[in-house]
């Protein structure tokens, strides 16, 4: 256990835990706005990893260029999931709506992974770029890390920016923060709401293409990442992006570490046992919403 | 007509009973599933439709069960042993994930539950001494099936019969109330977490040995067959299928799919997931509220007695008993005033009932009350008043404990409510109506009025609540209403309500917040005559915060002004109506004119 396998431990943890962010941000404004948790949230991530996967397989394409084709894929397929099978459900009472949604999303996320794991196989994928190393000492960062990292940071730039400065990303913290206040000051609630559930959904196309340059994907990881990113979105406040970034980066390191110190089969329990205990000790989650 | 629900289930679960004689092992084992099935999806449903509570989970508990038979079994423990080792650990596995699990609510608790089965799932991968990793537990073999198969149809019976019991006893509308909205049922009296943990580890406890009869006749579990996802809803959607919250819906949704399950399994190779991911996903767009509550289903004559809502049951037996009730006690009284059955109180105008000291309460910078002084007397009825957003409602919603005010104390008869729930502060006697009506919605108007009778200081059985409900009912004029379900009623008629569940309450003091906002003058009248009643014939003590200051100047015998979270005035309506700060802030410069001309 030298210093420098621990670095590289926590290295690999702030990596993996940008990448949870990423998928949580998806989640969180989806839940901000449409009030909906999408339980196969995580699975629309395993489901395009995988797609990436073949696609850089069969064509040797860019990983940006991947991204340029998953990610108005991933669009496209949020909103008609959200107008066909979600908004319906808005109609009904409150608790037909809550069991309706529930009920839809766990049913797609186990269509999701099942026709993957039928179409693709069952096994575990990536996507074999590797830029060269760079050693520091005995530490060895790829510059493969080094450009996701990038990426997550310019992406939780252009998020903020595009929340804070932009009409759509204006309407979206209006909705979030009060959806009745936002529709008598002309923000047209239903369109919105599909446009924020596609708009989330396509992050993850982001999300899904860095995840699968570092780590394995198989279509049935899908629910553990949901389970990761909803305890990252209690963690870090519903809508705040940068609290999101912050528990996404903590949870990745404490995986690593659980790994690193134990084993690393317990890793993916870790998640649970840590919303399972904020719960008890901070019954209204950690971080504020905005 | 309940009854006869239980009793024809009962005898549809005794006919199950012969499958077994037929020697066949293919249909026995077929009925032996769909026990399983209505006994899992049946106990979900106790906390998902009795309470509102979409436990996602629920499948973990079985998992556990199942482990824990395999376990003691495989330790060379008794069955009978082994299976009720299966029970306690469930219950105690459910009353300790309780705590954290009901800090969350709707969607949220149903996202927390369903984490629960990838923890288990890696509780039982990696806790390889205990459970034996992947490889799963083998337990002796034996042919046990009939066994098996009786023990799940004597779980089952008393499933049924639990159901039975839960449809109207008094646990039942604990939680009823708490699927309605858990504020009001605690200001109603009801101790709202022992209800929630009840409720769950019984259903936890019905999945365990679920699970330990299922484990014992499969002879063999892994983690995947117990706490896989794609396993672990389909008896959530069974329940949704045939209809959550209806006495005949998981039985129905459990016949349905069990059995296309059934013909799946033999029919279909591959894609099982996502064929149970498709008709979840269907039953979740197109009937969340299940089969039998699809109108075209309603409308077969037929299903009549399976398609029955909780609140219709209640109508067909109630009106049964109705004329005979009115011909033997025409409860009319002399004033043209109906009684009620609250025992008349002696006051002493000159002891303090209900005293306010230095009372704040502050929503982050922003101070609603702010050090208030108030004593009332018993036997008095004060008008509370102030602009909108004075803090009048705030200082309710302290006193009825909905808020614990930062700092000062508050004291009902001299007891300091400091560190009570609601529904001790409901037993102490303190009734309240909400500004914006908040019946229960899906219950009837009676059994609206029966919740805090039941739930009182003194509790009563349901039957007799629901009895002197009527006697309520009639009070606040609807009796037309009665076997109406209150989310049914006009504006006027729940605020009637709110009133007569308030006083239903048998409360020492009353809070009456803006309940005559809205009545026609002649309304307004009737309304002020039953206030005044109030105070003369039962001896309750009363705060009314009203904006139609005409309706209080009729009745009250004391002021009290709050402007901005303070007290500016307290005294007769004379002197608060000559008190310039009074003009100035509330009552307007029309009054200070009319004032001068007088």
């Amino acid at each position: 256990m030298s210093i420098e396998a621990l670095v590289q431990v926590l290295i690999g943890g702030i990596l993996l835990g940008g990448l949870y962010a990423l998928v949580a941000f998806g989640l969180s404004l989806i839940y901000g706005v449409v009030r909906i948790l999408n339980f196969s949230h995580g699975t629309l991530l395993a489901v395009a990893g995988v797609a990436a996967s073949l696609l850089y397989a069969a064509f040797k394409l860019h990983p940006v260029v991947i991204m340029l084709v998953l990610v108005p894929a991933l669009f496209v397929f949020g909103y008609f999931f959200y107008t066909v099978l979600l908004q319906p459900l808005e109609k009904r009472n409150h608790f037909e709506s809550t069991v309706g949604t529930v009920l839809v999303t766990v049913g797609a996320l186990l269509i999701l992974s099942d026709l993957t794991a039928k179409l693709a196989g069952a096994t575990q994928r990536n996507i074999p770029l590797r830029f060269e190393a760079i050693e520091i000492g005995e530490i060895v960062i790829s510059t493969t890390q080094i450009w996701i990292f990038g990426a997550i940071a310019v992406l939780t730039v252009a998020m903020q920016v595009f929340l804070r400065r932009t009409w759509f990303g204006r309407a979206i913290r209006a909705v979030t923060q009060d959806p009745v206040g936002a529709r008598i000051c002309g923000v047209n609630s239903s369109r919105m709401k599909a446009a924020t559930f596609a708009f989330g959904s396509s992050i993850v196309a982001i999300a899904a293409v860095l995840y699968t340059m570092s780590f394995p994907v198989d279509p049935y990881m899908g629910f553990g990442l949901t389970v990761k990113a909803f305890t990252i979105i209690i963690l870090g406040g519903i809508g705040n992006l940068v609290g999101a970034l912050l528990a996404g980066i903590f949870l990745g390191v404490a995986e690593g570490l659980t790994g690193f110190f134990w084993k690393s089969e317990w890793a993916p329990a870790l998640s649970v046992i840590l919303l399972l205990g904020i719960l008890v000790v901070f019954p209204k989650g950690l971080g504020r919403s905005r | 007509m309940s009854r006869t629900g239980s009793l024809s289930k009962l005898a549809l679960l005794v006919a199950a009973g012969g499958v077994p004689l037929a020697q066949n092992t293919y249909y026995t084992t077929f009925a032996f599933t769909i026990l399983v099935a209505f006994v899992l999806a049946q106990s979900w449903d106790w906390v998902a439709g009795e309470m509102g509570y979409v436990n996602l989970g629920h499948y973990a508990f079985y998992g556990i069960g199942a482990y824990a038979f395999a376990i003691a079994l495989v330790g060379k423990y008794p069955t009978g042993l082994a299976m009720v080792f299966a029970l306690l650990v469930t219950g105690l596995a459910a009353a300790l994930l309780a705590v954290p699990l009901f800090r969350l609510k709707g969607d949220y608790f149903a996202f927390g539950t369903l984490a629960l089965l990838p923890l288990a799932e890696v509780l039982a991968l990696n806790l390889v001494p205990i459970t034996n990793g992947s490889d799963g537990i083998v337990l002796p073999p034996e042919n046990v099936l009939t066994r098996a198969y009786f023990i799940a149809l004597a779980v089952c019976v008393v499933t049924v019969l639990v159901s039975a019991r839960l449809a109207h006893n008094r646990f039942g509308y604990a939680l009823k109330s708490i699927r309605n909205d858990e504020e009001v049922a605690e200001v109603m009296g009801v101790r709202i977490f022992p209800a929630k943990l009840a409720v769950i580890v019984l259903a936890a406890a019905f999945a365990g040995v679920a699970g330990a009869i299922q484990a014992w006749q499969m002879s063999f579990i892994d983690p995947g067959t117990v706490f896989g996802l794609n396993v672990a809803l389909v008896p959530v959607a069974m329940a949704l299928l045939g209809g959550s919250g209806l006495l005949w819906g998981p039985l129905v949704g459990v016949l349905l799919l069990a059995t296309m399950q059934q013909w799946l399994l033999v029919n279909v190779k591959g894609y099982q997931a996502t064929i149970y991911g498709t008709v979840i996903l269907l039953i979740g767009r197109f009937m969340p509220g299940g089969l039998l509550r699809a109108g075209w289903v309603r409308r077969l004559g037929l299903l009549r007695g399976l398609t029955q809502e909780h609140h219709e049951r209640i109508t067909g037996a109630q009106s049964a008993g109705l004329h005979s009730a009115g011909a033997q006690s025409p409860t009319v009284c002399v004033e043209g005033m109906r009684t009620l059955p609250l025992v008349p109180r002696k006051t002493d105008r000159s002891r303090v009932l209900l005293e306010c000291r230095e009372v704040t309460m502050a929503f982050g910078g922003n101070v609603a009350v702010d050090r208030v002084n108030l004593k009332i007397m018993e036997g008095e009825i004060v008008g509370l008043v102030g602009a909108n957003g004075s803090g009048k409602t705030t200082l309710f919603n302290c006193i009825s404990k909905v808020h614990e005010p930062r700092s000062g104390g508050i004291f009902i008869d001299g007891v300091v409510l400091a560190g009570m729930r609601r529904d001790q502060v409901a037993h102490l006697g303190v009734g309240r109506t909400y500004q914006i009506p908040r019946p229960f919605g899906d219950l009837t108007v009676q059994e609206n009025i029966a919740v805090p009778l039941m739930f009182g200081a003194e509790r009563i059985k349901p039957r007799e609540a629901l009895a002197q409900a009527r006697e309520f009912v009639a009070y606040a004029e609807l009796e037309s209403r009665m076997t109406d379900r209150a989310d049914a009623l006009s504006l006027q008629e729940k605020k009637a309500l709110e009133f007569a569940r308030a006083l239903a309450c048998k409360p020492r003091v009353l809070l009456v917040d803006e309940v005559a906002s809205g009545l026609t003058p002649a309304e307004i009248r009737r309304f002020v005559g039953h206030i005044r009643d109030m105070r003369d014939r039962y001896g309750l003590t009363v705060i009314w915060v009203e904006h139609i200051f005409s309706a209080l100047a009729q009745v009250v015998d004391r002021v009290v002004v709050l402007e901005q979270g303070t007290l500016i005035a307290d005294g007769t309506l004379d002197e608060v109506v000559a008190d310039e700060r009074v003009l100035r802030t509330y009552l307007g410069g029309a009054t200070l004119k009319a004032a001068a001309h007088a």
